[in-house]
């Protein structure tokens, strides 16, 4: 009989292999007391303990593809900042000098004391965070009992390839340990779907059922299990109608992935035979990798923020060291930079610049190009890095949130003067470099065609320019059924850009997260893109809509749609979805 | 010293890797660089501290610093707040 038990589904995908009951070695801290004369060693075993596990978790971290598991290293970097806090280190070297005992059981009276401290907090969340000081304090403790193995438990085989690993619970160093050894799925007793167990093994991609009770104990080493991340279900003994089942879905999955990566190498061309173009938004090195994995034709969007937001402003040198590494990962294929488009009044550096206007909406205030032209010097730094770059491969500029005429033609005469200073200097750069806007704001979309004669091209951004048409912040839960792509204002108004863009000769791509979104591929087709730019791991998938989309017949269904509000019976994407067959 | 008063506006609050995220940016100040919450103060380099305040979205919270870099620091650590840690929501 099959044995079903259920749980926190918290990480999607299916497993199935091995069981294998991880049994957790107890740590016995005993409490001895030490000569006054041993005290500095004492702390300075202490002090080795903590760097080791220091260590042994950035080890882990850094091992870490950052491509897909950021979550899951910024788990263990809140762990490795909390073995630095003084609350333990600093109190325990405390302790072990004022009541002479072992490091051990020093570590161990502070714990109990944060832990009380914690565990009286009204919110619940910061209640669980408790459970993180503990296992920081118990992998300090395991290193000075020289416990070596990079988990608490028993015994854990090297290779878990085909094995289900069934813990009371496990810890962000444990689960990033099992992971690297190829864990195939996860279960424990403990933990929630907010516990930091469950964003690991999301982040790292483990199938995972967390909080299923009496799981070491109900399931059985070396029996097959097969586990359901996405229905919180483990099923032991499963009989053969269920086996045959996950077995299907698991094939489909594979053929679903292989499909994938069959068609990178392919044309992007629509049925019709029209050429479409896929960019990436990107900006770390291993997502330019990724990018050139999926046959990206460039980088449609190179957000440059996170230069700016840790201490004084980049100066020049530094960005463009930042853009050049961009521009050689790319091999010759287009990086557009984006300039600096951060909101707030508060610029490292730069908050001189402006009064804060209290309660004022930051969303329409001071921000992205109007901040950069406030200080005309201090944007040319950036223009000058990202023009020198441009010596070194493809490169394209582009100026987000742009309003009005003034400030598209000002951001050209900008260029234009850096351009000339470098020249002067001797140094490198491409003459032609294009220059274009993002179209976030409607009244500019609606005046692109006086923008036109200073823009070589445009890449909508559909997130800001959705919320500024509707007036809705899809932040904000009271408000955020507005923010709909599928209202007929939004797509009359996006046709309208599409429409006169290519009427003017400009090229027009999309950078907003509907690009990457395949359910919109259709649509966006419909209405005229042809550039599409998105996250990476999207690429393939929005790749393979293309190929099987007849764009006039779309169109036609898409212009129906609109001039028949009375006809509409079924939304617009299930509309175009229908026009194909 | 310097103050400036803060709004948490991410969807998700001052969590775990918002926290870690705060004392990695106040750390790379001089200056010392302080969270306000009503009438507790934690120091900002602490992750301890910070998750103590247990501040979810929609708290009111004040940055100060004291130090030789306390503008640059105030500045960063009320745009990150801003910028919602660089959450999407």
């Amino acid at each position: 009989m099959t044995l079903a038990l259920t749980g926190h589904g918290v990480a999607r995908g299916i497993a199935i292999g091995r069981c294998h009951v991880a049994v957790r070695n107890e740590l016995e801290i005993g409490e001895y007391r030490i000569a006054a004369d041993d005290v500095d060693s004492e702390i300075q075993r202490l002090r080795d303990a903590v760097a080791a596990a220091r260590q042994q978790l950035s080890d882990l971290s850094g091992r870490m593809d950052q491509s897909v598991a950021v979550p899951a290293s910024e788990i263990l970097q809140t762990h490795i900042l909390m073995l630095d806090d003084s609350t333990i280190r600093q109190n325990t070297e405390d302790r072990i000098r004022g009541e002479l005992c072992n490091a051990e059981w020093a570590l161990q009276s502070q714990l109990e004391e944060v832990l009380f401290e914690f565990l009286n907090m009204e919110d619940e969340y910061i209640r669980t965070r408790g459970e993180d000081i503990a296992q920081v304090v118990r992998l300090i403790q395991g290193k000075l009992t020289e416990e070596h193995g990079a988990t608490h438990f028993e015994h854990i085989p090297d290779r878990l390839a085909d094995t289900l690993v069934i813990a009371s619970d496990l810890t962000p160093g444990e689960l990033a340990t099992l992971h690297e050894r190829g864990v195939a799925g996860i279960v424990t007793e403990h933990g929630g779907p907010h516990s930091h167990a469950a964003i690991m093994a999301a982040s790292l991609g483990v199938p995972a059922v967390l909080g299923v009770r009496r799981a070491q104990t109900l399931l059985r080493e070396g029996e097959t299990l097969i586990l359901d991340g996405g229905k919180g279900l483990v099923y032991a003994s499963p009989d053969a109608i269920i086996r045959r089942h996950y077995h299907e879905v698991q094939a489909e999955t594979r053929r679903f992935r292989l499909a994938l990566e069959a068609i990178k190498d392919l044309p992007t061309q629509s049925l019709d035979g029209v050429a479409v173009h896929l960019m990436v938004n990107a900006e770390r090195e291993n997502e330019f990798r990724q990018a050139v994995q999926v046959c990206a034709e460039g980088v449609g969007l190179y957000r440059t923020e996170f230069l700016f937001l840790h201490g004084a402003p980049p100066d020049e040198e530094t960005q463009f060291a930042e853009y050049g590494t961009a521009v050689r990962a790319m091999e010759n294929k287009p990086v557009t930079i984006r300039t600096l488009d951060l909101g707030a009044d508060k610029m490292p550096g730069l908050h001189e610049l402006a009064e804060p206007v209290r309660n004022a909406n930051p969303a329409l205030g001071l921000r992205a190009v109007r901040l950069s032209l406030r200080d005309a010097e201090h944007f040319k730094i950036q223009l000058r890095a990202i023009l020198r770059a441009s010596a070194l491969g493809p490169v394209r500029c582009m100026v987000p949130m742009v309003t009005s005429t003034e400030e598209i033609a000002k951001v050209r005469s900008l260029v234009d003067e850096t351009r000339d200073e470098l020249a002067r200097k001797g140094q490198a750069f491409d003459p032609d470099m294009p220059l274009g806007c993002m179209i976030e704001v409607p009244a500019a979309a609606l005046a692109l065609g006086d923008f036109a004669p200073y823009l070589d091209f445009i890449s909508v951004g559909t997130n800001d320019l959705l919320q500024y048409t509707l007036a809705a912040d899809r932040v904000d839960e009271q408000v955020a059924h507005l923010y709909d792509m599928q209202h007929p204002g939004v797509i009359r108004l996006l046709r309208f850009i599409f429409r006169e863009a290519s009427a003017l000769n400009l090229p027009a791509s999309v950078c907003g997260e509907v690009a990457g979104d395949r359910r919109y591929t259709r649509l966006l087709l419909a209405l005229g893109l042809r550039d599409f730019s998105m996250f990476p791991g999207r690429l393939l998938e929005v790749k393979q809509v293309i190929l099987n989309t007849d764009i006039p017949k779309a169109t036609t269904a898409l212009t129906h749609w609109l001039n028949n509000p009375s006809a509409r019976d079924s939304s617009l994407l299930e509309a175009l979805d229908a026009s194909q067959h | 010293m310097i103050s400036t008063p803060v709004t948490i506006i991410n969807k998700l609050g001052l969590h775990a890797r918002a926290a870690t995220r705060l004392v990695n940016c106040a750390s790379g100040f001089e200056a010392e660089v302080n969270v306000v919450h009503g009438t507790r103060v934690v120091n900002a380099k602490s992750i301890m501290g910070v998750l103590t305040l247990a501040a979810s979205k929609g708290t009111d919270l004040a940055i100060e610093a004291h130090g030789p870099d306390e503008n640059d620091a105030v500045a960063a650590v009320v745009t990150l707040i801003n910028e919602r840690f660089g959450e999407d929501e």
